[in-house]
Order: C-alpha cells, then structure tokens, then sequence
C-alpha cells in the first residue's frame, strides 16, 4: 500500500508586472524562509540518519529564465547542495507529482518544492510560447499559446454561445477576488463595461480577458504521513492526481471536447474515489488563463454539465462552487506556476490559512493546471484536510 | 521601471542559429510541397484518416503508416479562426490577420494557417480557401504563402432543355430603331449604301427616307433565341428570314420567338419568328432551328 502524501507548508511571494529588482533567488528566498516559518525545514545528508527535506524540486524554465538548465543557479536556496535536485520545466503542478510519487514510493519522505519564473524579463511571453511550436509546420505561421487560444475561444464560442457579457462577467469576479488576495497587489477592479471596451488580442480574447504578465514564486512542503502528523497541525492530503498529454497539433483535436482534461480528472477522480465531481469540493482552483477557459475547464472537470458552461457563468456557478476564490490566473500567475499556485491556493483553503478569502469550513479542494497550446496538457490534484 | 543608480541591470539576447531534422516523413512532405507544389498526407489504413502534417504513425491508433503517402487537394475548408490583433515579432504577416484551421480536400486533420483575402469580421466556419504557393521557397508551410477565398465557377442559369420545351411557348425582346443604331450597324456591317444613310438620296428610292438595314430589326431575335428561349446555352444552325415591311428610324420593333415543333430525332426545335413594329404590322417572318441547352461541361 503506497503511503498517504500530504501538503505541509505553503508560501508565495506577490505576483507583480515587474520585479526588476528581484533575482529569481531572491524570490525563492523569500518563499524558503516563508516555509520555515511554518515548519522546521532542515536538509537530511547533514545528519546520518535520514531525516528533513530528501528532495527539492524546482519548477522554472530555460527559455522564460533565459538560462538552460534554469535549476542549477538555485541549488543553495532549495537546499539541494550536493543533494537529490530535480527540476520541472512544464507547469508546477507537476512538481506535486513528483514529490508525490516520490514519497507514495518510500523513495523519499520530505520533498520541498520551489517554483519561480519572472515573465518580465523576457521582451513578451508570447515569443516564449512561440517557440514551443515546432519549426515546420506551426512556427512559421506564427503561432504562439495566445494565437491557439484564439483559436480555441472562438470555437468554445461558436458551439456554447458564450457571449462578451460573459466573458466580461467572469474577469470582473477575478478581479474582485483578488482585491481579497494580499499576493495579488496591482490589479484594480475593473467594470464589465471596462472589459467589453477593452482591445482585442485575438477574437474573441480581448486583452483584459487575458492573464496578465507577472513574477513571482511559490513553495510547498510535502511529507509522508507519519512525518506530516509530527511537523504540521494542518496537513492537507493528497487524495487524486491524473493528467494527460493530448495530441500536438491543434488540428488534430477537438478544441472545444476537452479530451486530456476529462482524461486527467476521470485518473485523479478514480483515485480519489470521487463520483460526483459537482458536489465533491468546496473549494476549485483552476487555472483560468484566459475568461474563456473558466467555463470550458469547468465543463471538463464536469463541474457543470457538458455544454453548459455559458450557463454556469450566468447562473453564478462559480460563485456557488467557490472557483477561484483567489482571483485565479486572471489575476495574474506565471504560465509555468498556475498549476502550482492553484495547489497553493487550494492548500491554504484547506488550512484555514486564507484569510480574507478564507471559504468557510473548507475540507475538500481541487487545483487544476494547464500547459501547451490550447489546453494540450491537463493536471488535475484532489485534496481533502482531516 | 525605475533603475536606481545602484542597481545594474544586463541587456541581453537569446539567439541561437541552428539546424533541426525535419524528420524522413517531414522531409517527404516539405519535398513535394517545395519542387512539385504538392501537398501529401499519410493515411492510416485502419482508421481511414489522412493525417496533414504528415505523421509517421497513426495518432489515433498507433499504426505505421509512413508508406501510405496521398495526395491531397490544395482546396479546403475553414474549420476554425481568430484575427490576431496583437503583434510579435515572429509573426509572418503584420497584424491584424486571419489565422485559421484549414481541412484541406483529401486529408482529416486541419492545418493551422494565413487566410488573405477575406474581410477580418466575415470570416466563418465553413468557408472554402484554396492554398497559394509562395514564389520564393523557405521549405518549410510557409511554402504555401496563404489561403484565400476560393473562387467558384460563376452560376450559369441554363436556358430550356429540350425535355422542358413545350410547343406554343414564346418570348420576346421590343427596341427602337434609332438613327444611332443605323449608323453604327453601317459601320459594323460595312454597308453605308446611302439608302440608310442619305436623306437625300432615300428621297428618291420607293420608301421616300432612309430605312434601317433588313438585319438590323432582324438581328433582335439574338436576345430572344440565346438568353431568354431556349436561353442561355442555345446554339442556332440555321435561321431563315423574309422581309415583309421596311423598319423607318423611331421604330419600336418586338421579335418573337415561339417554339412550333420539337424534334425528338435530334433533340432539336423548330420556331416560328415575327417581327411586328409599333403598329403591328409585321416587319419580317421566318423560322430557325434551336440547339437548346445541354449541361456545361
């Protein structure tokens, strides 16, 4: 039987359009040092039998870093001096699985998770996309993650009627949400009238309907479940984890069928046990990169009916099922965290550490993310506190 | 962004010249795309789909299926499309464009490509493109510059068909006769004999003026005959006319075509023609023989 993994320690730094005056290690620092203020975090090769963090997994990536092998330069602020470092370049969540699979394995039994990424840096995140695109068929044609969404909305669009009334709706609740998020610290609320007038990125996505472009990091500390019961009060367990890689090319997929996300929640459900997606969390966070995706990724983790999602919108459906009560993506994570800012985000729910955003009595989360061109890789994580 | 004067911040610039395997199956089809205009696709047998971009494997199955090269038509249909507003270096046109999902003819999987030619609000779902090859080749898509409208062969509303001929049914087409059309039918006919064209000397002929040339009213029968019956498509072998009145300038004349006999033999009609003037009187009588319409080919 493999063993129970849980969350132990959360922290994130602000996300904001520009810290120019940030090294990615200082932001990691400060995340670090945010964790061992809620644990005592200590490094097991120094002592001789195994005890502490045996594993510090980063999450970052070369070409949003500028530098290959992105991990290497934060070996002394994860730890992993002359430890076991791993690193994960897709999206954060990712990282969750590893230290999970770690862990459930008895391969390890305390893993400290870092991400960090400043898209300032590079001159636009859409030229980072860009080059996710292979150099034959899609990159000449100027493809980038935000030109695929485009492609994306306006099919979701077309087949669900979702509307700009609705689009605008759903950056207008982010935008309140993270007026309560004290991570969030830029971002104004914003009227829909605001958002319908905004220019458009690529119909139907207009430029408010898209996350904005941020920096910073965020941690987590996962252990083995005897270890979790000794270091925190709060664990929050893992219950489920599924994903799936869907085709590359976007021709090849039904962009509006949700095939890999329905394919990563029925693996998570399964192990979590969960029949009845609707009723089973009182907190979602999913990872809502553009308006259009809430209730597209709603449909797929069947939080709403198939086909349903522009009436979930109308209907208040994220008010009622409480999905993202942080602000979400829209209100601005780096691509390669919002998985793992969601898990974060899920996490302090469950702890009742979540202050003004704080859902009452909160047992069960789900934390949702998503990377690749319109949706090609979905990861989904279920968990439940004591 | 305010640097302090403390603080250094480096410029720099990721750019790595380099060179990447399209791949045997990828090689193929830039190949064909570049020196023959072509577009291939492979086909899995099993799932009888066509897979453009070419893949070596089945994606649905996981069959091989790199030996099973077709072609496919460089016509296709928009299956989805955004207008990119927004502008990045590496895009291969200046925003706004057409960005758009294109099923080419023959193959089952859309390609993502540039759509020129067609109003940034009207494009739909649906819509036929056809590929345009660039002159200058960078082997790679971008062979194919971009899509654009699909041009249809006009609609051509064919006249009658034999089988829907009926014998009785007529049509007509009414002018006047102006001093205008006299002199400009001289010109293309040649005949400035000075009967239609000399006050002066028509004064002395049997009709006292000038009168229009006999193939002038005659040749209203066109209209009749090739648009309206049997119409477009008709081809006549043999018309044949007697001259009863002549036509004076200022006259209104009506031809009249009316189908008097169908010829099952050859499918050909028989029809009887009139020419009437203002008055009623009849200007020329005959007859011809109609081809009706059969299907362009």
């Amino acid at each position: 039987m493999a063993r129970k993994v849980a969350i132990c320690a959360v922290a994130q730094t602000t996300y904001a359009r520009n810290k120019w005056d940030q090294r990615f290690q200082g932001m990691a620092l400060e995340v670090l040092e945010k964790l061992r203020e809620q644990i005592d975090i200590k490094f097991s090769r120094h002592r001789r039998e195994v005890k502490g963090i045996d594993m510090s997994i980063n999450v970052s990536d070369d070409v949003f870093d500028a530098r290959t092998i992105s991990d290497n330069a934060m070996t002394d602020v994860l730890g992993a001096h002359f430890g076991c470092a791993e690193k994960v370049a897709q999206e954060g969540i990712q990282a969750i699985y590893y230290g999970l699979a770690a862990i459930a394995s008895g391969h390890c039994n305390q893993v400290l998770i870092i991400g960090h990424c400043k898209e300032s840096q590079g001159q636009s995140r859409n030229m980072v996309t860009h080059v996710a695109f292979d150099p034959f068929f899609t990159r000449p044609v100027g493809l980038d993650f935000c030109a695929a969404a485009g492609l994306q909305a306006q099919a979701y669009a077309q087949k669900s009627g979702l509307n700009d009334t609705q689009l605008a709706k759903i950056v207008v609740a982010a935008r309140q949400h993270a007026a309560q998020n004290p991570c969030i610290t830029e971002l104004e609320p914003l009227t829909a009238e605001a958002v319908m007038a905004s220019d458009m990125l690529a119909d139907p996505i207009r430029k408010l309907h898209a996350y904005p472009v941020s920096d910073g990091a965020v941690g987590l500390v996962l252990a083995a479940e005897e270890i979790a019961r000794r270091i925190t009060k709060t664990p929050v367990w893992i219950t489920g984890t599924g994903n799936c890689m869907d085709s590359f090319f976007l021709g090849d997929r039904d962009l509006t069928a949700n095939f890999a996300l329905k394919q990563a929640a029925q693996r998570a459900y399964r192990r979590a046990g969960i029949s009845d997606p609707k009723s089973a969390f009182d907190v979602v966070e999913l990872s809502d990169q553009y308006a259009y995706q809430q209730p597209l990724w709603a449909e797929g983790l069947g939080l709403c009916a198939e086909g349903d999602g522009a009436r979930w919108i109308d209907d208040d459906g994220p008010t009622r099922q409480r999905v993202n009560v942080s602000g979400g993506m829209l209100a601005g994570n780096p691509l390669i965290l919002g998985g793992l800012v969601r898990a974060a985000e899920a996490a302090l729910q469950l702890r009742a550490e979540a202050g003004a955003r704080q859902v009452a009595d909160a047992r069960t989360a789900l934390a949702h993310g998503v990377m690749g061109a319109a949706g090609q890789f979905h990861s989904v994580l279920t968990l439940q506190r004591d | 962004m305010t640097a302090k004067a403390d603080s250094f911040i480096v410029d720099g610039k990721l750019a790595l010249p380099y060179q990447y395997f399209a791949g045997r199956t990828g090689s193929r089809f830039l190949i064909q795309l570049r020196d023959q205009k072509k577009i291939q696709g492979l086909r899995c047998q099993t799932c009888d789909k066509v897979f453009v971009p070419p893949r070596s494997t089945c994606v649905s199955c996981g069959a091989k299926i790199a030996d099973h090269w077709v072609e496919v038509k460089n016509t296709g249909t928009i299956t989805g499309h955004t207008v990119i507003r927004y502008e990045e270096p590496h895009q291969p046109v200046k925003p706004p464009y057409i960005l758009a999902l294109i099923k080419l003819d023959g193959a089952d999987t859309p390609l993502a490509h540039i759509v020129k030619g067609i109003p940034l609000t009207k494009v739909r779902t649906g819509q036929r493109v056809q590929a345009v090859f660039a002159k200058k080749t960078t082997s790679s898509i971008l062979d194919i510059d971009h899509f654009r409208p699909l041009e249809e062969k006009p609609k051509i509303e064919l006249g009658y068909s034999y089988e829907a001929l009926e014998v009785g049914m007529s049509a007509s087409f009414t002018k006047t006769i102006s001093e205008t059309d006299v002199y400009l039918f001289a010109g293309i006919s040649g005949d400035f004999n000075p009967m239609h064209l000399n006050e002066e000397f028509a004064k002395l002929t049997p009709f006292g003026t000038r009168i229009a040339h006999g193939a002038l009213p005659q040749s209203l029968i066109a209209p009749v005959l090739g648009m309206k019956l049997p119409g477009l498509g008709t081809v006549i072998p043999e018309i044949t006319v007697r001259f009863r009145k002549p036509t004076y300038f200022g006259d209104t004349i009506t031809a009249i075509g009316e189908v008097a006999e169908k010829i099952d033999a050859r499918k050909w009609v028989r029809m009887e023609l009139r020419w009437l003037n203002q008055k009623g009187e009849l200007v020329a009588e005959g007859s011809c023989l109609a081809i009706p319409p059969v299907p362009l080919g």
